[in-house]
């Protein structure tokens, strides 16, 4: 099973967070959205499969690099 | 009495010099997944082209009959070939011999490189793998040491043909020292991704001076230069680092004195595409797809991007319009709403430069909030690099199309305009000192804070101003040329080349300075 790490591209903060653990997800499916300087960046699944781990809350501050989400296919 | 045993062998040390590091080094190179200089080369350019220049440049030892016993080829590889049927220069380091450090008839050929290109107005391409200079050898007791003090400086020419001729770099193994300074000296730099490490001193170095354990891979590898700036591409394999090189040629002149093929286009200039009516959203904080905006408005397929990882808010790449070339500028709201970083600053103005140079027209798709704010950006020193960005543009020559596309917001805006600038404008344009957002909490801060309920006072204020925004007085005022359909922007663009025709014909020949790393 290859897991894939989802990690920020921007800091910023979460915005909503639209899926839990468990959830059926297909490649380009919005996971969460951030809002980074005014601007809502949805947050994508990288592949096919298991939204496994959701590693963020909503209105919680994350920054460049920071793990948000594992999607397990 | 002829020449005939002289010519002979001249023709056996012809064949001895290509031998490189013999049977034994080149199946080294071949066991790490890496050519060898010389198929290096011939991957590279159209067949049958290379002509070598030093065919028969070597160390030789001799025994005490004077007979010829040890013949080690210089390791440096230089020439010109032929690229697309144009002219090149191209020289790099054969690893396969004393692992690129130069030897002393390398070392000649690898300044060589530089003087050639710039003597013949040709491209040079640089295939790099070494590691520099060596300690050994430089601890002979007696003789001369260093350069004659008159000696002109050796990187003169590597800063002299920065604007003179293209330079492209590939790093195709460990480039270290030296070969990593000629590496970020040039317009067009791109390394193998799994093979190649960047580096200013390797892991011996770095262990003895800092004490710190790291591979080379760990110091320079891909993962660290694709977003560093010292490489503008990556490569899956030397082939592919070929062709990305191969292409970026296909967009600039041999020289700055010269003009850059333009080729026929079968791509017609009145199409319109009916996507860019509604690609850029109502809501001005929901993300658009720039770089499909880019790829509708270009000739079908020309977009070739540089620097992708670096920077990300700000795109730039070469294209064609109509079949001529230009420099691509644009910016992606996806990364910090297309602010521009410390990072983006400096791709930028590197690549303002690299087509003012070359003399490439400019077209600049513009949704520009701003400087990069907040504390990682004023530790960067970000409006200082931002400011070099503007200069760059406010000081550039080329002809230079403006397509306001969003936001274009502070001083940073600035940078998207040169003078003499051909300005259309969509009617999703934004502008101003300040985004409305954070304008409003600046400008309404004692309204906001007496209110009652200080959220709904500012929304207030910012739905009136948003409600006062309008597309037409920007047109009306003469502030733009044309306000415009966006579906309208690639007819206009391949009109707009037409007329700069003229002016690229006057403006070859050399520039005050080029691109500077």
């Amino acid at each position: 099973m290859a897991r894939h790490e989802v990690e920020s591209e921007v800091t910023g903060n979460v915005w909503k967070v639209l899926m839990t653990p468990g959830a059926a997800v297909s490649e380009g499916d919005v996971i969460m959205i951030l809002e980074s300087m005014k601007m809502e960046i949805p947050v994508e699944s990288p592949s096919d499969g298991t939204l496994a781990e959701v590693c963020v809350a909503e209105e919680q501050q994350v920054e460049e690099d920071q793990l948000l989400a594992v999607v397990e296919a | 009495m002829s020449w005939e045993a002289e010519i002979k062998e001249l023709e056996r040390r012809r064949y001895l010099a290509k031998q490189q590091g013999g049977s034994e080094g080149i199946a080294k190179q071949h066991a790490k997944g890496r050519l060898t200089i010389r198929e290096r080369i011939d991957a590279l350019l159209d067949p049958d082209s290379f002509r070598e220049h030093g065919r028969a440049t070597a160390s030789p030892v001799y025994d005490d009959n004077d007979e010829l016993v040890e013949y080690a080829p210089a390791n440096y590889v230089v020439g010109f070939g032929k690229i697309d049927e144009r002219r090149v220069v191209v020289g790099g380091e054969d690893f396969t011999l004393k692992g690129g450090s130069p030897n002393a008839a390398g070392l000649r050929k690898s300044v060589y490189a530089e003087h050639l290109a710039v003597q013949y107005r040709v491209p040079l391409v640089r295939m790099l793998e070494g590691g520099g200079g060596s300690v050994k050898g430089s601890a002979k007791k007696g003789g001369t040491v260093g350069e004659p003090v008159f000696t002109e400086p050796r990187f003169k020419i590597i800063a002299d043909a920065m604007s003179e001729v293209p330079v492209i770099s590939g790093a195709m193994g460990a480039v270290a020292g030296f070969p990593a300074g000629r590496l970020v000296a040039s317009h067009f730099s791109v390394m193998t991704r799994h093979t190649a490490q960047i580096l200013i001193g390797g892991p011996a170095l770095v262990e003895r001076a800092l004490g710190v354990k790291m591979s080379k891979d760990e110091l320079g590898g891909a993962q660290v230069h694709a977003s560093s700036g010292i490489v503008d591409n990556l490569a899956e394999d030397e082939y592919d680092a070929f062709a990305q090189i191969r292409r970026y040629l296909s967009y600039l002149p041999s020289s700055v004195y010269e003009r850059t093929p333009r080729y026929d286009s079968d791509d017609p200039v009145e199409r319109m595409e009916q996507a860019l009516l509604d690609i850029v959203p109502r809501e001005s904080n929901t993300p658009f797809d720039m770089r499909a905006i880019v790829n509708m408005v270009m000739d079908t397929g020309s977009f070739f991007e540089i620097g992708a990882t670096y920077g990300p808010s700000q795109i730039c790449g070469l294209a064609r319009l109509n079949g001529q070339p230009v420099g691509v500028l644009a910016n992606d709201c996806r990364f910090y709403a297309g602010a521009m970083t410390a990072e983006a600053a400096q791709k930028y103005r590197r690549f303002v430069e690299t087509c003012d140079t070359f003399h490439l027209p400019i077209v600049n798709f513009v949704d520009q909030p701003g400087f990069m704010i907040g504390p990682e950006s004023e530790q960067a020193g970000t409006i200082r690099y931002g400011m070099a960005a503007v200069a760059a543009a406010a000081q550039a020559t080329v002809p230079w199309a403006v397509i306001q596309v969003h936001k274009g917001f502070g001083v940073a805006t600035a940078a998207h305009y040169a003078p003499g600038a051909y300005v259309l404008a969509w009617p999703s344009v934004e502008s101003g000192a300040l985004p409305l957002e954070g304008g409003v909490a600046v400008a309404f801060h004692r309204e906001i804070a007496a209110a009652e309920n200080p959220e709904a006072k500012r929304k207030e204020y910012e739905d009136r101003l948003r409600e006062g925004r309008s597309p037409f007085p920007r047109a009306e005022s003469f502030a733009v040329h044309e306000l415009i359909d966006p579906r309208e922007t690639r007819p206009l663009l391949c009109e707009w080349v037409d007329w700069i025709q003229p002016q690229l014909d006057t403006l070859v020949g050399p520039v005050r300075f080029g691109m500077r790393p």
